[in-house]
């Protein structure tokens, strides 16, 4: 069987069980958790798809979250529209941003650029604080509408969303966009003499992100009812980063098991109060020394050579060929798939 | 005006200190630190520490912060930066997830709260019709003391051109027996004092808390791209740009925008001359 088809199936099963797990359960704690994972889960795809085929690291991606939010959050109190319009609006303003720090950063090179957006982001926290007569500095804007009444349907909705972005990440990272992306990340020089326009690809990634991102801010909003300069921070940032780190960067789908499993890692961590924090950056710093190529992706990889070596139609192949063919998967430091 | 001059000239020296030790840092090792921020605070609050809980004279407890931070920076990039060089996103992730660390650990230990760490001179001078603390111009003469001590070293020792020479290639410089990791342990070390030695200079004038890792961070790379990356003199005479701009902004339109300044300042220089001022390797 092709790789295709085990993804397929694998993604289907995954988010079946996702989907079910509420029901089963059936604990207003597990679907409130599920839903933030969920979100993050949004937000960690969004991030992989720019940052990690690209290779340019982006520590600011909190700023696209957080003006998705904040504009959800001014359009549902202070302007009264009803909530379902946060969603495009938030995409449109996140886009905007997008394009104005893209200008201006994407022709820097690696920490050049991740620190640049992280300045991004520093700034945009500090502005929501200065102008907290328009923003309610600290404490934000509360009273935001819910989507919908029954937290459930929302976590079912926001699974939907996670399931759709995903599969259009995925698709685009496979297809010609994927690798002029990948491209990108090998060598500018050599993308420009073959006639790519790779400031058009840098922007446009860029501002596919951040559109997603600022999606997942504005559903973070109806979920929370309320926003805060609290979005912007540099740890939502680095918590996204890593859980596509465990997820394996450039792979799109890990990036979701990545959120689910940190996700999960923060609640079981909520015992121990103020040391949480820590202990998160501890595990980070564990998981960049242990696990350099993340964990979920390599693991579906494997899983999915094993399966499919069984498979009868590669049985016909020599015990050579699927050896070399399984050995090659994990070769490289980053991977394709 | 003269305020303005005075002032600004304070606020220039604090960046200045921490700034080059940001550049040196990089320039050396081609490590962007972000865990910068923490010697600062580290320095600040090691001062705050031994004097009010120690009981130590303040003189003897900012060099034993200075001394404390630098080991803390050689630890830092001894075992959490080294080993993670073959990737730049995990340099910047680990010294990222340090500097979170030491914040936790200081919002643990001391809450959130503003402390006050003591001042060297409590008296105020008048200077041309101004009106300054002892421990602004206190500021400006260690600042001005400690760059140039700094700049005398790297000019005339053997050391000194040692990191030159790492800075140029470390390839070479390794092929002439200089030992790039001492080197590299040596430069983060004088990196790290440098920042402790600004927190504690100017934490009894600027707010002292456990976040206040983050904004030096920001405003030393904004700083490090205008002046141009790798290059001391471009750091101190960007640094001095930036303490102005700021100055004079807190002056005419209201101290909030301060920040505002260092990310403009950033994405200006970065769309007209990414190159910096002074830089010899431009930062794309």
């Amino acid at each position: 069987m092709r790789h295709k088809t085990f993804d397929a199936a694998g993604g289907v099963i995954a988010f079946a069980i996702l989907a079910l797990l509420p029901v089963i359960f059936s604990s207003g704690y597990l679907i409130g958790v599920l839903t933030v994972a969920a979100i993050y889960g949004i937000w960690a795809v969004s991030w992989d798809f720019m940052s990690g085929l690209t290779g340019r690291e982006n520590f600011g991606h909190s700023l696209f979250i957080g003006v998705g939010a904040y504009a959800a959050g001014f359009l549902n109190t202070s302007f009264g529209f009803g909530p379902w319009w946060s969603l495009p609006a938030a995409m449109a303003v996140a886009v905007l941003f997008a394009l104005l720090m893209g200008f201006p950063t994407l022709r820097l090179k690696g920490p050049y650029f991740a620190l640049a957006m992280l300045s991004g982001a520093v700034i945009m926290q500090r502005l929501m604080l200065i102008f907290w007569e328009y923003t309610g500095g600290e404490e934000g804007i509360s009273g935001i509408e819910p989507l919908l009444r029954s937290p459930l349907h929302f976590y079912w909705f926001v699974l939907a969303a996670l399931a759709a972005v995903t599969l259009l990440l995925v698709l685009l990272a496979r297809s010609k966009w994927g690798l002029i992306l990948r491209a990108i990340r090998g060598d500018e020089a050599t993308c420009l003499a073959a006639g790519i326009n790779i400031t058009f690809y840098k922007i446009a990634s860029l501002a596919i992100s951040a559109a997603f991102a600022g999606l997942g801010g504005a559903l973070y909003a109806h979920y929370q009812l309320q926003v805060s300069p609290q979005l912007f921070a540099v740890v939502t940032s680095i918590t996204i980063i890593t859980m596509v780190y465990v997820g394996g960067m450039a792979s799109i789908y890990g990036a979701v098991g990545g959120a689910l499993l940190l996700t999960l890692m923060t609640e079981l961590l909520r015992d121990f109060g103020e040391w949480r924090l820590m202990i998160y950056s501890l595990i980070l710093i564990a998981i960049l020394f242990f696990l350099p190529n993340g964990f979920i992706a390599p693991a579906w990889r494997s899983l999915r050579e094993r399966l499919s070596s069984a498979s009868p139609s590669n049985r016909r192949k020599t015990p050579a060929a699927a050896q070399s063919h399984a050995i090659g998967g994990s070769a490289t430091g980053r991977e394709t798939a | 005006m003269s305020e303005i001059i005075i002032f600004g000239a304070v606020t220039g020296s604090i960046y200045a200190m921490l700034a080059v030790g940001f550049t040196l840092i990089f320039g050396v090792a081609r490590i962007l630190n972000l865990a910068h921020g923490s010697f600062y605070a580290l320095g600040a609050y090691g001062t705050y520490a031994l004097t009010s809980i120690g009981g130590l004279p303040l003189w003897q407890a900012a060099l034993l912060s200075v001394i404390g931070v630098a080991l803390f920076g050689v630890f830092v990039e001894r075992f959490l930066i080294r080993p993670m060089r073959k990737s730049q996103l995990a340099v910047l992730m680990i010294s990222l997830a340090v500097a979170l660390i030491v914040e936790q650990m200081l919002f643990l230990v001391f809450g959130s709260e503003y402390r006050n760490v003591p001042a060297f001179i409590d008296d105020k001078f008048t200077i041309a019709g101004v009106d300054i603390a002892g421990q602004r111009l206190l500021t400006l003469a260690v600042s001005a003391i400690s760059i140039g001590a700094l700049y005398v070293f790297i000019q005339t020792t053997r050391l000194g051109s040692a990191i030159l020479a790492i800075s140029q290639d470390p390839e070479a410089a390794q092929y002439m027996g200089i030992p790039a990791d001492r080197v590299f342990c040596l430069v983060m070390a004088l990196s790290a004092a440098l920042a402790a030695l600004a927190g504690i200079m100017a934490g009894p004038f600027l707010s002292v808390n456990p976040s206040m890792h983050l904004l030096p961070i920001v405003k030393a790379f904004a700083i490090v791209v205008v002046g141009g990356l790798g290059s001391i003199p471009g750091s101190i005479l960007a640094a001095f740009m930036l303490g102005y701009a700021e100055t004079v902004v807190a002056y005419l339109v209201s101290t909030s925008w301060t920040e505002i300044v260092s990310v403009l300042a950033t994405l200006l220089m970065l769309v007209l001359r990414p190159a910096g001022m002074f830089g010899k390797r431009a930062a794309f």
